[in-house]
């Protein structure tokens, strides 16, 4: 059953390219998606009693390829079926997409990619996926021809498929050791070897995972986030949304697999910095995508410590981040979509006045923001509040640390809520295709910090509670730095030249080659 | 047989490897990148199908047309890397035939394959 | 001679870490896959040889094509930027990058596991294959059989390369489709000889496709020849008259069709609901019909990658 819920997408997508036009393209894009986020939710509610496999075939398990779906990799498959739903509605209402076909072919193979991979049980399926889900988004990001920027597409290639050979080497190395390539035989295999022989095969796999994952050394690799800037609204939505959450995933998956010599310290380290180091480039930017695709990385660094603390709590506030964080992200660019559409420009400072302009929508991405800095009853402070509910002061410090650096990047961002627009004359009205998607997210950004507790247990099994005293606490904190970001975005950031220099900083190609090696030497020496 | 025995070719394709990702990290010209990236690939090849040789003798190709054949079992080539490594050359092949492609396009936009002034130019 | 073959790998690798000339860097490049072709005939995988082989032969191709229009002959390709630089200084500023690379190199072979390789799936494959798939070929066996499902995408992946290729070098000016000639110059030799060898190469492909599961070869060896064939064919010729859109959409059509057999046969395990006594009737039919289908599709997809690049060269 699971086989089928990869590859009918791509059934589709080739007869959709084959045979439609461009509107039945779009109804059937949308029926489709509907049909496969209702399969999606049965799939959650089964995968709750018990583990789903599929083996690929009638053959014996270990020759053939398995497709598991356990409870966490079910929620993945359900947030991306949702989101694509979602993207799907957005774009129904465009007009100037000529060629819908390859669009609508290209995205529905990104999206069986994306299941693709969180269901798949084998390490070389993996590779293959990978491989399927860089090209698609390389081609989406690339997809308007007026705009497209083929320099950074390029470069995003390149690094790309180089990433991917230090993951074939090591997963060589796997193979030789264990003899296997489904991934529950290799983590029983590894538990019971010398953490010596482990440690090649981990470095080189974790080089191109961590690449994937933009981690510290390679946060900068500015071809994503320049991608993001030019490409069509709807894919960065999916790519930023989406793509990050695939690595993440394979992130934890990996983990698990060499869970004796995993180094969570090291992890949590590079997570660290690579939340700060985010936080900050995202001040320096003044592109609202931009904005929001550091913040991405940023984000990324936080469900990294999240998930590599090693205790329970912010395990499952980690992956709850990852589940808000796709649900604020993807409402901000769509509603940024929105909003730039409207008024012509996509710089910040030009924009004003947002809530007076497009109320519904305005509140909407309001709610999107308070969930994205972590505000009370908002969904982002549940998922705060877990990671740091149980950590010393320097991890707590770092939280703090890094909500700070978001709020303050949002401020910028805020600030074109309010004020008075330039632009005269009537307000065009917000079409409702576009609309009715972000609105539905908005809500889910509240409920899902109103109820969070219920979403973590029907998301996990797990129950948690949240201590009112505590989660009070969180949120006299969460005040208090609203105010000393306000401050320090008023008279530090606000028009300083050094910050907007720093956010232009980026690396080449050949530096971020580099970096593998010195990151994968790094790993060797840990 | 020598120096072409197991261990050294593993050692040889892993210089390989590194040889290219020194070409990668230090050549100036975008084509010369693009063979490097096809250098890599070609040595992450050979490593996979030296996994499947279990003596040093010259093996058997995995293509049973008599059953006897598997009694030397040890002799015959592991099939499992061969077929792996086939879907990652043609991956690999189709992802450089669309690297080419951009290559083609940024060479009519700006004139130029060398990675500094492209860089200065659309680096922003 | 396996030693000699060694030695001329990492040379003609060096070879182009050190060549600045573009034309020759392909030239090395193709020694190098040649030579590496040979190397893994060597190691018992004649199916990867020959990919191998033909592989390296289109992507030469698509590199010259590419650089033909732009690059004149005597361009040194490290020019633009090092323009005036001795060797001393272009060494030092290497020195980083070597450092690193050596570093690298001894550190991954320090680490190298010391475990005995485990081959235990080695053997279960090469003793259930014929069973379990049919056919005498174990690769075929494997990448049709076991692994059908990274083979599905892998073709994916050619379908969305191709897609990529004529939407990114699409330009309103270029009809491919025109019937025009080119101005590529042939020989007359030249264009009887290819004249001659065009049927062979057809017969070739053919070959492979039909015989993959019980020798080497397989659809996408065959595929890869039949291409060579529309290669010839333009160059005997010398004229543009297939629709590039057409045979995409063939493409797409072909790799649906695969789907569908695919999804019957193995994802439903059509075999198990079969009398035993035709099973292995069935699945030799299945091998066949599944490396003709793919070697379609492959030689589809090389077709239209050709002529777009072709046609990048034209205009």
């Amino acid at each position: 059953m699971l086989t089928f819920l990869v590859i009918v997408p791509v059934l589709l997508a080739v007869l959709l390219f084959i045979f439609s036009t461009n509107i039945t393209a779009k109804i059937i894009s949308i029926v489709f998606q509907s049909a496969l986020f209702v399969a999606s939710i049965y799939l959650v509610m089964i995968t709750r009693d018990a583990e789903v496999i599929t083996i690929v075939g009638s053959y014996d398990d270990i020759l053939g390829i398995i497709l598991r779906a356990n409870s966490l990799s079910a929620i993945f498959v359900m947030l991306t079926t949702f989101i694509f739903l979602a993207v799907s509605v957005y774009s129904y209402s465009y007009k100037d997409r000529r060629d819908a076909r390859t669009f609508w072919f290209l995205m529905f193979v990104l999206e069986a990619s994306f299941i693709g991979l969180f269901l798949s049980g084998d390490l070389f399926n993996v590779f293959v996926l990978i491989e399927v889900s860089t090209l698609v988004t390389v081609i989406l990001a690339m997809y308007d021809r007026k705009k497209r920027n083929i320099f950074h597409g390029k470069v995003f290639l390149l690094a790309n498929v180089v990433s991917i050979q230090f993951y074939l080497l090591g997963l060589g190395y796997v193979y030789r050791i264990t003899g296997a390539m489904d991934m529950e035989r290799v983590t029983y295999a590894l538990a019971g070897m010398d953490a010596g022989n482990l440690l090649l095969p981990y470095a080189l796999l974790m080089t191109a995972i961590a690449f994937k994952n933009t981690l510290i050394p390679f946060f900068s690799w500015t071809p994503k986030t320049n991608i993001y800037r030019k490409s069509p609204t709807v894919v960065a939505a999916v790519l930023s949304g989406l793509q990050a959450k695939t690595s993440l995933y394979l992130f934890i998956r990996f983990q698990e697999i060499f869970e004796p010599i995993a180094a969570h310290d090291l992890f949590l380290a590079i997570g660290i910095f690579t939340g700060i180091f985010g936080a900050v480039m995202a001040i320096c930017q003044s592109h609202i995508k931009m904005i929001l695709a550091y913040h991405t990385i940023s984000q990324i660094g936080l469900i990294t410590v999240g998930i590599s603390l090693g205790n329970e709590y912010a395990y499952i506030g980690g992956l709850y981040h990852i589940f808000s964080h796709a649900m604020f992200k993807t409402t901000l660019f769509l509603s940024s979509g929105i909003i730039i559409h409207s008024y012509g420009t996509s710089n910040v400072n030009e924009i004003r006045g947002v809530f007076k302009r497009m109320p519904i929508v305005g509140a909407a991405t309001a709610a999107a923001v308070l969930g994205i800095v972590g505000a009370p009853f908002f969904i982002g402070s549940v998922s705060k509040y877990f990671i740091s509910s149980d950590v010393g002061p320097l991890i707590l410090a770092v939280t703090i640390a890094l909500s700070l650096g978001t709020i303050i990047s949002f401020m910028k961002f805020s600030s074109m809520f309010f004020g008075q627009s330039e632009l005269r004359g009537d307000s065009p009205k917000a079409e409702v295709c576009k609309s009715i998607p972000v609105i539905v997210m908005g809500v889910v950004c509240l409920a899902g910090g109103i109820m969070g507790t219920q979403f973590i247990y029907f998301f996990f099994r797990y129950s948690v509670g949240i201590q009112i005293w505590s989660y009070a606490q969180k949120s006299i904190i969460f005040i208090v730095c609203a105010l000393v970001g306000y401050l320090i975005y008023k008279y530090v950031v606000k028009g300083n030249a050094l910050l907007s220099r720093l956010g232009a900083v980026s690396f080449g190609f050949k530096s971020v080659c580099a970096s593998m090696g010195i990151f994968l030497a790094a790993l060797l020496l840990w | 047989m020598g120096i072409f025995n197991t261990e050294n070719l593993e050692i040889f394709s892993l210089a390989l490897f590194f040889i290219s990702f020194f070409g990668i990290i230090t050549s100036k010209n975008m084509i010369k990148s693009i063979i490097f990236v096809m250098l890599i690939q070609t040595a992450v090849i050979m490593f996979w199908l030296k996994l499947g040789r279990e003596d040093t003798a010259t093996p058997i190709p995995p293509i049973i047309y008599d059953p006897a054949l598997l009694d030397y079992m040890e002799r015959i080539a592991d099939p499992l890397p061969q077929a792996l490594t086939l879907t990652a050359i043609i991956i690999g092949f189709s992802v450089v035939a669309v690297i080419i492609t951009m290559f083609n396009a940024l060479y009519r936009l700006h004139g130029t394959a060398d990675w500094k002034k492209l860089e200065e130019v659309e680096g922003d | 001679m396996t030693q000699g073959l060694l030695v001329l790998w990492i040379v003609s690798s060096l070879a182009i870490v050190f060549e600045t000339r573009t034309y020759r860097l392909i030239i090395y490049f193709s020694i190098f896959s040649l030579i590496t072709s040979v190397a893994y005939f060597l190691l018992g995988s004649p199916d990867v040889a020959m990919a191998e082989a033909a592989i390296a032969a289109f992507a030469s191709i698509f590199f010259i094509i590419c650089i033909e229009k732009y690059y004149s002959r005597k361009e040194n390709v490290e020019k633009d930027s090092a323009k005036g630089e001795s060797l001393a200084r272009k060494a030092v500023k290497a020195v980083p990058a070597l450092v690193l690379c050596v570093g690298l190199f001894f550190l991954v072979i320090y680490f190298i596991p010391g475990i005995e390789p485990s081959h235990y799936l080695k053997h279960l494959y090469l003793q259930r294959f014929m069973t379990d798939v049919g056919g005498e070929n174990a690769v075929t066996a494997i990448y049709l059989g076991y692994r059908v499902y990274d083979t599905l995408f892998e073709a994916l992946i050619l379908v969305i390369a191709v897609v990529a290729v004529t939407h990114m070098s699409y330009s309103e000016k270029t009809q491919v489709a025109d019937g025009s000639h080119s101005e590529i110059e042939t020989s007359r030799v030249a264009a009887l000889s290819l004249r001659i060898i065009c049927p062979i190469i057809v017969a070739f492909g053919a070959y492979l496709i039909i015989n993959g599961h019980i020798s080497a070869g397989g659809g996408f060896q065959g595929g890869l020849a039949l291409a060579t064939f529309f290669i010839c064919r333009y160059m005997v010729y010398d004229i543009y008259d297939i629709s590039v859109k057409n045979v995409l959409q063939w493409e797409e059509f072909i790799f649906a069709i695969i789907i569908v057999v695919t999804a019957i046969a193995v994802f439903l395990g059509a075999a198990t609901y079969m009398p035993a006594a035709i099973v292995p009737i069935y699945q030799s039919v299945y091998l066949i019909i599944m490396n003709l289908l793919i070697g379609l599709k492959v030689a589809c997809a090389f077709f239209v990658l050709f002529y777009r690049y072709i046609t990048i060269e034209r205009e």
